[in-house]
């Protein structure tokens, strides 16, 4: 059993639509995490890419696997870690359907992916313009842990998160390209999900300026009792890595049992309750 | 929500530091030498440019004094270069008065009793200055725009508005002149009353017919969705005030946006043309 586990948030900002500058960034970071001992290296959302693309995403995106995942898993098997970044995923199936995805690769190759399920569509984002929902959460064993996906907006409905939760999740990893008016909101629910599903909750968010939009930074890594135990700066590039002690779950989970009271005829109330509204 | 003056106060060091790493960062993505816009002694281009040379240095900015002989003003030419100066910013000045003349003479209809399509001329003739420069010393165009002028399409189509980015266009004029006063703009100049200098003696408050302090609170009522009942008895106005001020806002949406155009093929620009900026 994986006991602890030391994180590196890469938070970077990226290239606009220049997949190969932004792969030769993410290696170096990786190079130097590994050189930190760090196992799991996490970046933003759609760090492959940029997030504001707008219409190149059509000539940006890629099948998964697909080339850009293979680059990422060979840097992953050189340097002996687990990485974590987003991408624009092209369905396999129909071409013109695009995923915001988070993609796990390691050690042995490709792991898995997990596709946003909560695109943000209003104020200044046209995310659904863009991309399909996914219709899956994601958990993966692997050697260093249970991990989960969730992707930015996600965070909002915790629903996503509880169901990582249930899946076995131990480690929530949330990539993110969050504006800075939004930087409240997003500071309390990481810690939120954190708490209520008694896991570690890491959160990577982007940096730079696109559109007039200012990525905020602040990535961090928080504990299940909520207490943020690394955090990035704000609104620069930085690079943090920290340990988790994955032991700290359980007698947090005994001290506020959130799962053990898990009522679950509310979520029946709930669906009929939001097929209404 | 309660429209107070307070709903209006920002955290200043905050949206200067934003505002100073947006200029920034525009400069270095598009590989500008420096920035250049339109200095008149009023508190939006003031602040443009204190911004612009806090963000990249003031021997970077230059600023251009334009001013013409029918609304001279020597009080605002001194103001710009005050600030200027303190800024450390460069000026240069241009007297438009000849520029001016010739077009008066050139345009065949030219009626000069009609002084918003005289005022035009001249602030287009502003802006052609300001991309010269632009163009031959490879500077971005800094634009001055609120958001208070912006709203209301108080403003010359291309004329004051053009720039290359527009800092403080999200900011309502009292807010401007709040962050003018946080970021070292004399206070004889952030609390100046505003004027287009389209003709002698314009104020922008008695054109509009309502003072700034108002306006902000209804625009920012109006921005939260607010209905014009309720924005009309918190600030106990008539109602009509603020129909006047919505209809104004939604009606000058044309003069916000890339020019119409019919659709008829695949992908349109400035309809579903949609690609990103540098």
């Amino acid at each position: 059993m994986v006991e602890t586990l030391k994180i590196a948030l890469a938070q970077i900002s990226c290239k606009r639509a220049d997949k190969t500058s932004n792969i030769e960034k993410m290696k170096l970071y990786v190079e130097k995490a590994e050189k930190e001992g760090a196992e799991l290296v996490i970046f933003p959302e759609l760090s492959l890419t940029d997030y504001l693309v707008r219409d190149l995403i059509y000539e940006l995106a890629e099948p998964i696997p697909g080339p850009s995942v293979k680059k990422m898993a060979e840097i992953a098997k050189e340097n002996q870690v687990y990485i974590v970044f987003g991408m624009p995923e092209m369905s396999q199936k129909a071409e013109s359907v695009i995923y915001n995805t988070a993609v796990l690769v390691g050690p042995e190759g490709y792991i898995g992916k997990y596709r946003k399920m909560y695109l943000p569509t209003h104020s200044v984002f046209e995310e659904k313009r863009y991309f399909r929902q996914g219709y899956e959460t994601s958990v993966f064993e692997t050697k260093i842990g249970r991990i989960g996906l969730i992707i930015c907006y996600d965070v909002f409905f915790p629903e996503v998160s509880r169901a990582l939760k249930l899946n076995g999740a131990e480690l929530i990893v949330c990539i993110s390209a969050s504006p800075a008016v939004r930087r409240t909101f997003f500071e309390i629910l990481t810690a939120a999900r954190a708490i209520e599903n008694n896991v570690f909750l890491a959160y990577v968010n982007l940096v730079g300026i696109e559109e007039g939009l200012q990525f905020w930074g602040g990535s961090r890594i928080i504990s299940p009792s909520g207490s943020i135990i690394a955090k990035a700066k704000y609104d620069e590039e930085d690079f943090v890595v920290e340990e988790i002690d994955l032991k700290n779950i359980r007698h947090v989970a005994a001290f506020v049992p959130t799962i053990r009271d898990l009522r679950p005829e509310l979520y029946e109330q709930l669906k009929t309750a939001s097929e209404t509204i | 929500m309660k429209l107070t003056s307070q709903v209006l106060e920002l955290n200043w060091d905050d949206v200067a530091e934003r505002i100073k790493n947006f200029i920034r960062d525009y400069v270095e993505k598009v590989g500008a030498e420096g920035i250049v816009l339109g200095i008149s002694g009023g508190v939006d281009s003031s602040t443009a440019a204190a911004l612009s040379a806090l963000a990249i240095g003031g021997e970077k900015v230059l600023g251009l004094i334009m001013p013409e002989e029918e609304t001279y003003n020597p009080k605002d030419i001194e103001d710009a270069k005050r600030v200027a100066e303190k800024f450390g910013i460069k000026t240069e000045t241009i007297d438009l008065s000849n520029i001016l003349k010739a077009f008066y003479e050139a345009i065949p209809n030219f009626n000069a009793q009609d002084r918003v399509s005289k005022g035009n001329i001249k602030a287009r003739t502003r802006m052609i200055c300001i991309y010269y420069y632009a163009n031959t010393q490879k500077r971005i165009v800094v634009g001055s725009s609120d958001k208070s002028e912006t709203m209301m399409g108080y403003f010359t189509k291309w004329g004051d508005v053009a720039a290359d980015i527009s800092p403080l266009m999200d900011l309502y004029k009292t807010q401007v002149r709040k962050l003018a006063l946080h970021i070292g703009i004399p206070k004889e100049v952030a609390l100046k009353p505003s004027t287009p200098a389209l003709w002698p003696n314009q104020t922008a408050e008695k054109e509009l017919g309502i003072k700034y302090e108002t306006l902000d609170l209804i625009l920012y009522g109006l921005e939260r969705f607010m209905k014009p009942q309720e924005i009309a008895s918190q600030l106990n106005l008539p109602v009509e005030t603020v129909e006047k001020v919505k209809a104004r806002w939604i009606t000058n949406e044309h003069k916000r946006r890339m020019p119409l155009t019919v659709k008829i093929q695949y992908r349109t620009v400035g309809a579903d043309f949609r690609l990103p900026r540098i």
